[in-house]
Formats: structure tokens, sequence, C-alpha cells
């Protein structure tokens, strides 16, 4: 590896680091230290992505019952998200991994989250 | 005797013996036709004339060929759709940007599997741009923020 590549990954560690002890320390609810959503601010709507810092607040904090109350779909999403990053880390796939990968990331389940996070984004703001 | 025929492409020889066939220019890819075929083969797919052509060495095979759409690609990986990523940016920043990504990863598939590959590349670069925007313009938001919350709080808002 070169030293390029290592600055990079020690600036990303560093960076994160650095987000998950703000997220863990500030509720964002009390502090006007975290960006608003833009929507939210124009409009009174929310997004799909509102919430999401204050789930993650909560999540850091264990506290997931209040993490699934902000931003539903951000904590749902998670178990999603990795298998989604581990199918992408696999080279070689067998015939039985692209088996999978096209049932749970392929074109259908694509459309299905689209209409997902378009029902969760209705939904939230009618009720 | 069986009587065969061949074609140049534009005009039709024959009838001639198989020992007179030895005489012409007969290549494995020369049309030929005799009475009980439909139509027009190349003479390399009929056995009884291939001793016509055992000097000849046979047809190189043509790299394009694996890259043809009639090609079945369930066995195969698609390209990067991008979709998790752009899931994820739709969940913490720019919501338009992140639907472009998630559409477009939806694109790669469909392409992938019809046989377009190289659609389904410029689709999965497409996801690509969408995902990249929506992290810079995130990043971006993220420490102007950052930066007005400091200085506010500085002077004393």
């Amino acid at each position: 590896m070169d030293s390029k590549k290592v600055y990079k990954w020690l600036g990303v560690f560093f960076l994160f680091t650095t987000l998950v002890v703000v997220f863990k320390t500030f509720n964002p609810l009390e502090n006007n230290l975290f960006p608003k959503c833009p929507l939210m601010v124009t409009t009174g709507l929310q997004c799909p992505g509102c919430g999401s810092q204050r789930a993650i607040h909560y999540l850091l904090n264990f506290d997931l019952l209040n993490a699934l109350k902000e931003n539903a779909i951000l904590v749902l999403s998670i178990p999603y998200v990795i298998t989604g990053f581990t199918f992408d880390l696999i080279k070689d796939p067998n015939a039985n991994t692209l088996k999978w990968r096209k049932r749970l990331f392929g074109q259908k389940a694509i459309i299905i989250i689209l209409v997902i996070i378009i029902s969760f984004w209705i939904f939230r703001n009618i009720v | 005797m069986k009587k065969y025929f061949y074609s140049d492409g534009v005009n039709k020889h024959g009838p001639y013996s198989i020992n007179e066939l030895r005489t012409k220019k007969i290549t494995r890819e020369t049309k030929v036709w005799f009475q009980g075929l439909n139509d027009w083969r190349p003479a390399g797919t009929i056995p009884e004339l291939s001793s016509l052509f055992s000097f000849e060495p046979p047809p190189i095979p043509d790299p394009e060929v694996h890259f043809e759409p009639t090609q079945n690609f369930s066995n195969q990986k698609p390209p990067k759709t991008w979709l998790v990523e752009s899931i994820l940016v739709t969940l913490f920043c720019c919501l338009p940007f992140g639907i472009a990504g998630i559409v477009n990863a939806s694109k790669v598939e469909s392409r992938f599997y019809a046989g377009d590959i190289d659609a389904a590349h410029r689709a999965s670069a497409e996801a690509k741009k969408w995902t990249m925007v929506s992290l810079w313009v995130g990043i971006g938001v993220g420490v102007l923020y950052f930066f007005a919350a400091f200085f506010g709080a500085l002077s004393g808002f």
C-alpha cells in the first residue's frame, strides 16, 4: 500500500471516529451543531432521511426504541446495507452467491426499496 | 452419384460430383447445396464434404463472441450498482441525488440481464456519479453548517 492510500484511510478513520464521538455525545435535538434538513426548514415536511442524525445518536447510546421512533427506515436498513457491502466485496462469486445477490439486490428488490422509501415518506407526513 | 452445387456469392456453379469439387476453391464458408437440402449451407457444416478441406485449418474462434448479447449472463456478476451507497445518501443527505442513484442501480441490473453490457456499465457510472455528488454535497453542507454554528456561537447567537 502506498503512502497516499495510508493517508486517505487515516483521514477517513479520523473523520469517522470524530463523527461517532460527536453523534454519541450530543443529542441533535438539544444542539444546533447539526445541519437541519432543507426540506423540513423550507416546507415543514419530513423527508425519508429526517431524523437520521437523532436515530444515529440513539443507536450509539444503545437506545433502539428511540432510534426506531426517530427514523425506522434507517434502523431497519442497517442489516441490509451491511449485507449489500459484503456482497460487493466478494470478487469471484459462485452461482449460489449470484442467485442470492440477484434476489436481494436485483432489479425487483430495487423497485421494492424505492416503493418502501416513497411510501415511508408519504406515511410519516400524514400520520 | 450425388451432385453438388456451390455458390461464389453471386452465381451458382454445378452440378459437380464430390471429386470435381476438389478442383474448385471450396472453403468451409462456401455455400453449397444438393438435393435434399432446404437451403444453401456452409460447406464446413456438411460432414461428407469435410475431406475437401482437410488441409485447411479450422477457423480461428472470434474473441468477440464472449460479449455477444445472446450469451447467458446469469453466471456472471453485474457491474457495481451503487445501490447500498445510494440508499445511504438518500437517508443521510440528499434525497433527490439518492433517488437518482437508486434508479440508475435498477438500470444497471435490467441492462445487464438483458445482455446490454455497455449500457449496464454506463448506468453504473451514472449511479456512481450521483452517489459521489450527494456525498460531497453532504460533506460540504455539513462543514459549512459546522462553521456557521461555531462562529455563530462565538459571536453570541
